[in-house]
């Protein structure tokens, strides 16, 4: 396995742990989650130029057209939870608890 | 909510599972996944209510989380095979880590903490779409990857699940809660056999479908969120109110109705596969989710309310047009004599 591939995978899991350690903030989540995104994206362009495939090019630009959308949502939602809970801190969301 | 919107939201919704469904490319996949949590992101925060919002939260996170672990998986797997095609998923840790962002996304245990919460932040036909059609894009890839499981895994999840969602189920008085806890143990069910008959799998699949959208039918149009309004359920509709708990049995499985088929089934390919351990686990635990279910045919049916009631029938001021239910209903209920000829 390559050294790129190697850092690539250790920085998404690293992405991930932080994702699902969060201490406070809903914010932290959201960026954990674009540095994920963003984790794939080198991923697949390295794919490409690694392994001498042009087909799978485009890949990174779907993903990143995706990942936007996807962010934007985070951040609406971010932006309803403060206006009905009045914070972003994850332990207000416990409206729901069994 | 706007109605050009709010068409524009379930067309989406169908189009991102169809688009999963029906796609060979691991990235054709991931933007049917994406497009169907997008999609349902509104329809979740549609009461701006705290709950809702709330509920829309979680879900989010846990679907986009799991999204983007199933790409990784996908990426990995094409480093290591220079592949992307759907089916030639083979080099471990891939499976497995896929398998383990499945799980996530269809709320099986140890996964499932986010189910119950987000079907109760929402009214009843939004937890309806949560149980039923969001369960099927990650059936699709499920289907289509599952000669690569590990069994031990699979035995696992499948043992945490069915246990996890009668336990749990045993403490709840809110529907939306019991139904998503019920949709637990089913999918636990379900992917037992995953490895084993995937044809198993698809009809397991179809017939909690039936069965879950007979329930939630039933629960929508009598308007009954608790086990306090099933109380009372009897004056919406005396004829509702017995059919419900006939398909109550159903879903517990009892025979001779159509929950009792895949039971019976995937105990007999088990038990050819001699997972005998597996599956007196299954079968044992749930009698769990059976006490529940007998639970609310308790409460709805074989109790009668505390008051005295002056009217057989409710005087309701906003009537709740039914989908049908006549068709879910006798397929949930008739089915046995078919069996041969969809097995």
């Amino acid at each position: 396995m390559s050294m790129i591939l190697f850092l690539l995978k250790i920085a998404f899991l690293l992405g991930l742990l932080g994702l699902s350690i969060h201490r406070t903030h809903f914010m932290s989540i959201l960026i954990c989650l674009e540095g994920m995104m963003l984790i794939l994206f080198l991923m697949m362009a390295t794919f490409t130029t690694s392994t001498n495939t042009p087909t799978t090019a485009i890949l990174p630009i779907l993903l990143l057209a995706l990942s936007a959308c996807e962010a934007s949502t985070g951040l609406a939602l971010l932006v309803a939870t403060s206006r009905t809970h009045g914070t972003d801190h994850m332990k207000a969301l416990s409206l729901l608890k069994c | 909510m706007n109605p050009y919107i709010m068409s524009i939201l379930i067309c989406n919704l169908a189009l991102g599972a169809i688009i999963t469904a029906a796609s060979y490319h691991w990235f054709l996949a991931w933007v049917g996944l994406e497009l169907n949590t997008l999609a349902i992101i509104p329809i979740l925060a549609k009461h701006h209510h705290p709950r809702a919002t709330e509920a829309a939260t979680k879900y989010f996170i846990i679907q986009a989380t799991a999204s983007s672990i199933i790409l990784f998986s996908s990426i990995i797997n094409a480093w290591n095979t220079g592949t992307w095609d759907i089916t030639q998923l083979t080099t471990q840790p891939t499976p497995t880590m896929l398998l383990i962002a499945l799980a996530m996304k269809l709320g099986l245990a140890p996964m499932h903490f986010w189910l119950p919460e987000v079907m109760q932040g929402t009214d009843m036909t939004t937890a309806l779409i949560i149980a039923t059609w969001q369960k099927l894009p990650p059936m699709a890839l499920l289907y289509l990857t599952s000669n690569q499981f590990q069994m031990v895994l699979l035995s696992l999840l499948a043992i945490s699940s069915t246990l996890i969602g009668g336990w749990s189920g045993l403490n709840q008085t809110q529907l939306r809660k019991i139904m998503a806890f019920s949709s637990i143990g089913h999918l636990g069910w379900m992917i037992s056999i995953s490895l084993i008959s995937k044809k198993l799998l698809i009809l397991t699949l179809i017939i909690y479908l039936l069965m879950t959208t007979s329930m939630f039918i039933i629960l929508i149009t009598s308007t009954t969120k608790t086990t306090k309004d099933l109380g009372m359920m009897w004056t919406t509709s005396p004829t509702l109110s017995s059919i419900m708990m006939i398909t109550l049995m159903a879903l517990g499985g009892l025979p001779p109705l159509t929950g009792f088929i895949p039971k019976w089934l995937i105990l007999k390919e088990l038990t050819t596969n001699l997972l005998l351990p597996l599956a007196t686990t299954l079968a044992l635990s749930s009698l769990l989710s059976l006490m529940f279910y007998m639970r609310l045919t308790y409460v709805s049916t074989l109790t009668i309310s505390p008051n005295t009631s002056n009217s057989p029938m409710k005087w309701r001021f906003k009537l709740t047009k039914p989908i049908n239910p006549a068709p879910m209903i006798i397929t949930t209920l008739l089915l046995i004599p078919i069996t041969p000829l969809i097995y």
